[in-house]
């Protein structure tokens, strides 16, 4: 693999290929996320998205996109990328368009919909090799409905519907381990509050045959209870203390892109947790040692297993 | 009845602001809607809310034209000609403004007759995460406004809608309501009622008849790439990021990090800030090094968005 082009957060590009003016919240992470990928994969691309939040960049007779889009339901857009794939094959085939005017196809969807109802067209995309992007932003909730938790929703988050003392009790689900498995060209987890791994890491998969997927964490002031300037040190404090590795799976092998620092040098996850609204019933009125403890352990003992 | 409208920004809890006021109303015995009102667009953009309360039925439905109470919980929306907020406004209506600057002012500003109240964003009280709670604020001076809601219903009201988000909000928003209703006393009543409609006064609205067209025609096609730029999300903004050139020092780490994609560098490098678009995060200010990005409040001119 040659080494990237991108060296530094100035050979990103400044010119941005996705338009302003778009009905996300102030500050959304997942925008941010988007606006990069935009700006590495160009123009010529077909995004199929799923209901959620992003749904929303297109709204009759808006559009931030240069490319197309078209809409698919909840659980299908993996298959509505193939539809897409298929179609742009036949074209090519038939001479009625030029290969060099080719598309790139790409699943843009939320976590409600990447860990759960579209998990089985993404599994059988997957398997039938489809050449597509997948991007799953990830806000850990269903944000586009008033932020319910879904299976991306870390333990202890408060949503709307996890209110308890002790928020939301199941875990995340590990959708990099569960995507790996199928083996498929790329998988990476990325945060558009990491610019410049972002970049590398599109940059690197844009152009191999088969399934791309990546998870965009998208820190999400609105569900996640933080003032909306704050996202980028949200993102910045998850991969600092080890709760969103970076990471990538190509040619069989995971590699993380980046490394917090060791134990007892790298900050507590509380530090994360604490500029939230949604985990303040963690630390007031009273703090919750007990969960804060497993939160931690189950962080370190993560970052032991990688050697 | 009571035709009482709300303007505030998304994310400002107007919805339940209003929620609670309609409640109020109910508790006192009238009949009550209440509805707010907003599209896809988020925290942020001018939203509405409408309560209606008549001791009759009532048949007026839709969006309040004729308001008797104005209730604005952020003055940057007063220059703002999309947010409406003078629509409809005659000498009997009342304006409730939650701002730091003078009534006077406002009057002559906006070259009102009526009554104009403000409720104070630095004196309100504030919650448990230190921002002023101005929809509680606003509910209960409205309460005292219009004269016909007691401080138990009020009461009530905040407990029956605030209960689910815990004691500590509940707390919280009664001491800002009661507080507001005592401060505003001398205009008890100060709002008063205006006649049900009849029939014969019924407006039909400006209904548009669209013809069927197949479905190439009629199917909702975008043929232009990124038409989002005619969608001016700068009017979101209260706070507006302005770059000091001279401390920058062109590391282009706030181009990257807006959200929106709004900073631009001109041929030397420096950033540009498009205000017809920038939604006022604030990322740009918390990232630069540099500390070279302030924010000032809108509208930085009177009535100017870009
Ligand atoms: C089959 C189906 N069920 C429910 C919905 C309603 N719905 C629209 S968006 C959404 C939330 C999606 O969550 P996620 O995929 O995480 O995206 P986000 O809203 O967080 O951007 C839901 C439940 C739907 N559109 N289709
Ligand atoms: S709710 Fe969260 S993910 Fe959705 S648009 Fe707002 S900030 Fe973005
Ligand atoms: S982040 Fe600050 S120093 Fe860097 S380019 Fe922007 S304004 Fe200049
Ligand atoms: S405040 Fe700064 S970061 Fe936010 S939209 Fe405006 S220019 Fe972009
Ligand atoms: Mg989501």
């Amino acid at each position: 693999m040659k080494e990237s082009s991108l060296k530094s957060i100035k050979d990103l590009p400044s010119t941005h290929v996705l338009g302003p003016g778009t009905p996300t919240c102030a500050g959304c992470g997942a925008l941010g996320a988007i606006k990069i990928f935009c700006d590495i994969l160009g123009e010529k691309t077909v995004f199929v998205n799923a209901a959620g939040c992003m749904t929303l960049l297109t709204v009759y007779p808006f559009t931030p996109f240069k490319g197309s889009w078209i809409y698919t339901a909840m659980a299908s857009a993996p298959a509505g990328a193939q539809g897409v794939r298929d179609a742009l094959d036949l074209l090519i085939r038939k001479g009625r368009l030029k290969p060099e005017e080719d598309l790139k196809v790409v699943v843009l969807t939320g976590d409600g919909t990447a860990y759960g109802m579209g998990l089985s067209s993404t599994s059988s995309a997957i398997y039938r090799g489809l050449d597509f992007i997948y991007i799953c932003y990830d806000n850990e909730g269903y944000g586009n409905t008033g932020h319910q938790f879904s299976a991306a929703t870390p333990h202890a988050a408060r949503t709307a519907t996890s209110k308890g003392p002790e928020g939301y009790q199941r875990y995340k689900k590990d959708l990099f381990a569960i995507w790996a498995a199928h083996r498929p060209a790329y998988v990476a987890t990325v945060a558009g509050t990491e610019p410049l791994d972002l970049a590398r890491k599109i940059e690197k998969a844009k152009d191999l045959k088969g399934s791309k997927l990546f998870i965009a964490f998208s820190p999400c002031p609105t569900g996640w209870y933080f003032e909306p300037a704050k996202t980028i040190e949200v993102g910045k404090l998850a991969v600092k203390t080890g709760v969103w590795p970076l990471k990538e799976y190509i040619d069989g092998k995971v590699a993380h892109t980046k490394v917090p620092l060791p134990k007892g040098k790298r900050p507590l996850v509380e530090e994360y947790l604490k500029i939230q609204g949604r985990f303040a019933h963690l630390f007031s009125p009273t703090r919750n040692e007990n969960v804060l403890e497993k939160i931690q352990a189950g962080v370190d003992a993560y970052w032991e297993s990688i050697v | 009845m009571y035709r009482i409208r709300f303007h505030a920004r998304g994310g400002q809890g107007i919805k339940t602001a209003s929620r609670i006021l309609g409640t109020a109303f109910f508790l006192e015995g009238y009949e009550v809607q209440d509805s707010p009102r907003y599209g896809a667009e988020r925290r942020g953009a001018p939203i509405f809310a409408y309560v209606r309360a008549s001791k009759k039925i009532i048949n007026e439905r839709g969006i309040i034209n004729k308001p008797d109470l104005v209730i604005v919980t952020d003055d940057s929306l007063l220059l703002l000609p999309i947010a409406g907020v003078l629509l409809g406004v005659t000498e009997r209506t009342v304006l409730l403004i939650a701002t730091d600057e003078a009534t006077e002012l406002w009057k002559k500003r906006l070259n009102l007759q009526g009554l104009v109240l403000s409720i104070s964003t630095q004196a309100a009280v504030k919650g448990h995460a230190g921002l002023p709670l101005l929809g509680a604020a606003c509910v209960g001076a409205a309460a005292q406004l219009v004269g016909a809601i007691s401080k138990s219903a009020l009461e009530e009201a905040i407990h029956d809608q605030l209960q689910p988000l815990g004691k500590v909000i509940v707390e919280e928003s009664l001491a800002a309501a009661m507080t507001a209703y005592d401060q505003i006393e001398a205009y008890a009543g100060c709002t008063t009622e205006r006649e049900d409609p009849s029939a014969d006064s019924y407006e039909s609205p400006n209904w548009i008849d669209l013809p069927f067209e197949d479905a190439g025609t009629s199917a909702p096609y975008i043929h232009a790439a990124a038409t989002t730029l005619n969608v001016k999300t700068g009017v979101w903004r209260s706070l507006r990021p302005v770059i000091d050139l001279q401390q920058c020092n062109r590391c282009a780490l706030c181009n990257s990090y807006c959200p929106d994609g709004v900073i631009s560098l001109d041929a030397k490098g420096y950033p540009q800030i498009d205000y017809q678009h920038c939604k006022g995060c604030l990322i740009c200010l918390a990232q630069c090094p540099l500390h070279a990005i302030d924010a000032i409040p809108e509208p930085g001119q009177e009535g100017e968005i870009s």
